[in-house]
């Protein structure tokens, strides 16, 4: 059948309130009488707190309430051994010592100065392979050594000894990645009020994943999960980055609202923002891999350490995904991969669109690249030759092209490479290099296979309410969260779809944690895939009900009611018809049906065993190949991205436009990620706190991108839809870094490609 | 922090004021690097009262008479950049004002505020220096002039004293045949600080022969100044690539002389050499 509402580049729902402004993000909400909370961080990287004298600031006129840890009344330690405040030791500069809650931000922020705390300094631990080795240094010292809790996550496929053996070349090689921001335009708000009716607390702010900060909040505030509510607000982006900090924020501001019985709101400044949210994890990958002399991937073996910072809520999750998708989109049938996530006195590791796959990628896109180097071979043939392909099992054993879960990778390289004119554009480069001696062309390819929604990582159920009113207007509720990603038009489009009726009449309200069921974080690019069916299932329900009634209004049997572009008649007689609106009129008011329905999804567990990793990972997978062109001036450093074409299979678009968009987005950040993007710590400080050192890419970096949807059948997610989210990021980097060996013949493993690491080959620091 | 804000209407009162509450008292024109200091708390304890002097139509213009272009303190780079009278006579001007940040700060930052942060990476500097730029500055009772290249101290200090406020930058016209070049190296394309720039100027006779030599390098020295014994290694000659090299070499041992071995010069040193020798043959026209 004809879709009608989907697969259509429709206008957002939430448009009309963005681009006139009415939309309301956290820092514009305000309630009456409400304080301004502000925290004061550490001073250190790592050293145990003597003394907090909180003399002085609580004499300041405006300050109204000031918390430490003694403070708070629940636990003190949320998940991922994030603490509300910093009791005994500060373990990174972004640890909260004390909060003031004052009549104004400016008395706050002069409060927070007046606060000394007396610190002893203890040596940080800064290096992730120091504090692997050295287990009598420890950021924690109740655990044996400073890997985090959970976060080994291992593959073993095969015979690893066995296949080297086999093996005609074996290559060795290292990559190194940063810590990245996720950088959204709006920094972190919330708001806590004492709840106005009943015992309990209302949260309002910038949050991702609003019922893990009520569940923590429950605990912090010694609080019945019911009695927290979480409403999340117009949301300025997150890729990830809205959840720890929040969870904080969230923390500090309740026990304050608590105490003074007034409305709490914390605005992060940028600084606040950079120093306290969480970064992507910098990984160390370790490879090694085994191949026949036509190309044949033998073996591959891989260390993986990932950089956790003092806490830690990620890597348990980040970790598992990277270690299901270390080898990559290749068929390798002898595997040893380990994953460790590390403590150590840094800023700390969370998400960021892609959760390992931008450093996993990075690290098995330009390792085959090598390996194709080595064999003198093209990167477009071993990708060929090894990608795979029906029939063939994935690192966990997975067996591809099952059950009608198509595997495309082939065809999907293969028409990229085509559209992106690669092999005359080879030649054409080399050419130009042997002309230019300064100045120098290069092309790289890099391609990918993800695995979609949370997979083994977690049960990946969603749920989503439908509400018809009186009038036919349509009320949606999704427990997911509307972050700017475009989600509410998705599900918009998959409910109208699914009703048979026009888009215009949905209408959406932000998740609300008190009105409908925990359906689990907003990640894994798993809105769509996820949410979508709890859609579809709320909207069978309900056109279950008006069929029922229909069939008795027209006087036939329910299985030839068809309701479609908000007509609803009978199947081969359609001017045996009744108006949609009519027919919400007589459902309620003669008939007294209810036309609220909640749709709930649950896929069930995917089997994995922890001993091996093996089992089927993900339900379904999406695929993706770039190609991109850059510049190099060899001399300066300057690389400029000419341009990138790029093909992904994320499934039928529910909205091509946006699709597009998401696409095009995760291309830039991904682009940041192998240019400029990085961190500086400097002994555990930050030396990067905002955008003046910390550079994402400008307009100006933008190359000519061209994206290429392909849909190649699959029936699992809504409506033949999968993921899309976080696929768009991860090619950029390691294509990047290809393309600069091809016109330098220069490789870099580390990435960004910044000015120094192009024309020196090493990154040089202040 | 509590501030008085003020907003003279005229540059006199201007003048006044800065006698007034000498030592307590701060300028805000475009406010595109006194904004950054404010929000990051860096502003002098000592600072009770911010004077506004954006409004001040007297400070805003361009003009020209026979032999100088003469600019307003305040005028702001895009309007510099965008202005016919610095295109005719000094485009390189025109194209580091327009390299600056992004539109919106081109838009607030002024000429003026460029000089007095005295950045050693400033962009309108090494355009202005080797335009041998001047500086009038004014206080209630006097007025002089300092040529541009004294005008600065070490980075973020400059000559200006607390009572002394900078009203006008003026250069000679250059003659009409100079040509000139201006190139900024940056992280990334847009909004971005000067990793090294440099200005050049020059003029050759009718038989090729360097008349006339203006070398100014940036974010290379503690403070923007003309590389003098650079520009002899060229003047009166005809240039070669010989020459040029060898002048390209003269800049980057220059920094490492004036500013010592940093953890940048490892970068620096060769790359402002070859941005040197780019400027030079290609504003010279040497195949």
């Amino acid at each position: 059948m004809k879709a009608d509402v989907i697969n259509k580049s429709s206008n957002r729902v939430d448009g009309y309130e963005k681009v006139t402004g009415k939309a309301k993000f956290g820092a514009d909400i305000n309630f009456g009488n409400q304080l301004y909370a502000k925290t004061v961080y550490s001073e250190y990287p790592r050293a145990k707190i003597k003394k907090i004298k909180l003399n002085k600031a609580k004499k300041l006129d405006g300050v109204v309430e000031i918390i430490t840890a003694e403070d708070v009344p629940g636990t003190n330690e949320m998940f991922g051994r994030f603490p509300v405040l910093a009791a005994e030791e500060v373990k990174y500069v972004g640890d909260g010592i004390a909060v003031v809650a004052a009549e104004s931000q400016e008395i706050a922020k002069k409060a927070v100065k007046l606060i000394v705390v007396e610190y002893e300094e203890i040596e940080p631990i800064l290096d992730m392979k120091k504090a692997v080795k050295d287990t009598k240094e420890l950021v924690h010292s109740d655990k044996e050594d400073n890997i985090i809790e959970h976060s080994h996550h291992l593959m073993r496929k095969g015979d690893i000894e066995k296949g080297f053996k086999g093996a005609d070349v074996i290559l060795e090689r290292t990559y190194y990645t940063p810590f990245v921001d996720q950088a959204y335009i709006e920094p972190e708000v919330v708001i806590s009020i004492p709840d106005p009716y009943r015992k309990g607390i209302e949260i309002h702010g910038s949050i991702q994943n609003p019922y893990s900060v009520q569940e923590n909040i429950a605990k912090v505030m010694d609080h019945k999960i019911s009695e927290v509510k979480v409403i999340h607000s117009t949301i300025g982006g997150s890729f990830g980055g809205k959840d720890e900090s929040v969870m904080m924020m969230a923390a500090r501001t309740s026990i304050l609202a608590e105490r003074t019985k007034r409305p709490v709101k914390m605005v992060l400044t940028r600084e606040e923002s950079m120093t306290e949210s969480c970064k992507r994890h910098p990984y160390e990958m370790n490879y090694k891999i085994g191949a026949k002399k036509d190309g044949t991937i033998v073996a591959i073996q891989d260390e993986v350490y990932t950089q956790g910072g003092p806490y830690n809520n990620k890597a348990m999750f980040a970790n598992w995904r990277g270690s299901v998708h270390a080898t990559g989109p290749y068929q390798v049938d002898n595997v040893k991969t380990d994953y460790y996530g590390v403590y150590t006195n840094t800023i700390y590791g969370g998400a960021y669109r892609g959760f390992s796959a931008p450093q996993t990628v990075f690290g098995i896109e330009s390792l085959i690249d090598e390996l194709a180097e080595e064999l003198n071979m093209s990167p477009k043939e071993i990708r060929l030759k090894n990608c795979l392909k029906p029939g063939d099992t994935f690192a966990t054993g997975q067996k591809m092209g099952k059950d009608n879960i198509p595997i495309p990778l082939k065809e999907i390289i293969k028409e990229v490479c085509e559209k992106a004119d690669y092999e005359k554009k080879v030649k054409k480069f080399k050419e130009y290099n042997k002309k230019h001696s300064e100045i120098k062309k290069g092309i790289g390819i890099s391609c990918t296979l993800r695995g979609a929604g949370l997979g083994g990582e977690g049960i990946d159920t969603a749920g989503a309410t439908i509400t018809i009113d009186k009038d036919g207007s349509i009320t949606l509720i999704s427990d997911l969260t509307e972050m700017g990603q475009g989600m509410r038009t998705a599900h918009a489009q998959i409910a109208a779809e699914t009703l048979g009726v026009s888009l215009e009449r949905l209408s959406f309200i932000n998740t609300d944690t008190s009105i409908i069921m925990d359906g689990g974080p907003t990640v894994a690019s798993r809105g769509t895939l996820a949410g979508g069916q709890a859609v579809i299932a709320a909207g069978k329900k309900l056109k279950d009900r008006l069929k029922k009634v229909a069939a008795e209004k027209l006087n036939c049997d329910k299985e030839v009611i068809i309701i479609k572009n908000d007509q609803v008649y009978e199947y081969d007689n359609v001017n045996n018809m009744i108006d949609f609106d009519e027919l919400i009129g007589v459902c309620i008011a003669e008939k007294g049906i209810s036309l609220s329905a909640q749709g709930w999804y649950n896929p069930g567990p995917e089997e994995l065993s922890e001993e091996t990793g093996q089992g089927n990972a993900y339900p379904t997978y999406v695929y993706g190949c770039a190609v991109t062109e850059i510049i190099v001036d060899t001399k300066t450093g300057e690389v400029g991205v000419e341009k990138i074409i790029a093909g992904y299979d994320i499934g039928t678009p529910i909205n091509p436009q946006q699709v597009k968009g998401q696409l095009y987005g995760g291309i830039l950040q991904g682009l940041g990620y192998g240019l400029m993007e990085e961190f500086e710590q400097k002994e555990g400080y930050l030396k990067t706190d905002n955008f003046d050192d910390y550079l994402i890419p400008s307009i100006k970096d933008i190359p000519d991108i061209n994206v290429i949807l392909f849909d190649f059948e699959d029936d699992f997610g809504p409506y033949g839809a999968k993921s899309v989210g976080e696929l768009g990021i991860e090619l950029v980097a390691p294509s990047l870094v290809n393309a600069f060996k091809n016109a330098t013949n220069n490789r870099i493993r580390e990435i960004p490609l910044n000015l120094e690491r192009a024309s020196l080959g090493k990154n040089l620091s202040k | 922090m509590d501030f008085d804000f003020l907003q003279p209407t005229d540059l006199d009162e201007v003048c006044k004021l800065l006698n007034e509450y000498k030592g307590k008292v701060k300028i805000i024109s475009g406010g595109t690097d006194f904004m950054i200091d404010l929000h990051k708390d860096e502003l002098s304890p000592e600072i009770e009262y911010i004077i506004d002097v954006s409004n001040l139509r007297d400070l805003n213009y361009i003009k020209e008479d026979d032999n100088k272009i003469i600019i307003g303190a305040g005028t702001t780079h895009n309007e510099i950049a965008n202005n016919p009278i610095v295109n005719k006579w000094a485009p390189v001007l025109a194209k580091a004002t327009n390299s600056i940040g992004s539109p919106q700060i081109r838009n607030r930052g002024t000429l003026a505020g460029n000089i007095v942060t005295a950045s050693p990476a400033a962009d309108s500097v090494p355009a202005l220096l080797v335009l041998n730029g001047k500086v009038k500055i004014k206080t209630s009772s006097t007025t002089k002039e300092i040529p541009l290249e004294d005008f600065f101290i070490k980075p973020y200090q400059s000559k200006i004293n607390q009572d002394e406020l900078i009203v006008e930058i003026s250069f000679k016209k250059p003659p009409m045949e100079c040509k000139s070049g201006f190139k900024k190296l940056t992280r990334r394309k847009a909004v971005d600080k000067a990793r090294l720039n440099i200005a050049v100027l020059a003029l050759q006779n009718n038989i090729d022969e360097i008349e006339i030599l203006r070398i100014a390098p940036g974010s290379i020295t503690p403070t923007p100044e003309r590389f003098e014994k650079t520009e002899n290694i060229l003047l009166n000659k005809r240039p070669t690539k010989e020459l040029i090299k060898k002048a390209a070499e003269q800049v980057s041992s220059t920094m490492i002389e004036k500013s010592g071995y940093r953890w940048s010069t490892e970068y620096k040193k060769p790359v402002i050499k070859t941005m040197t020798r780019r400027i030079l043959t290609r504003v010279l026209e040497v195949e």
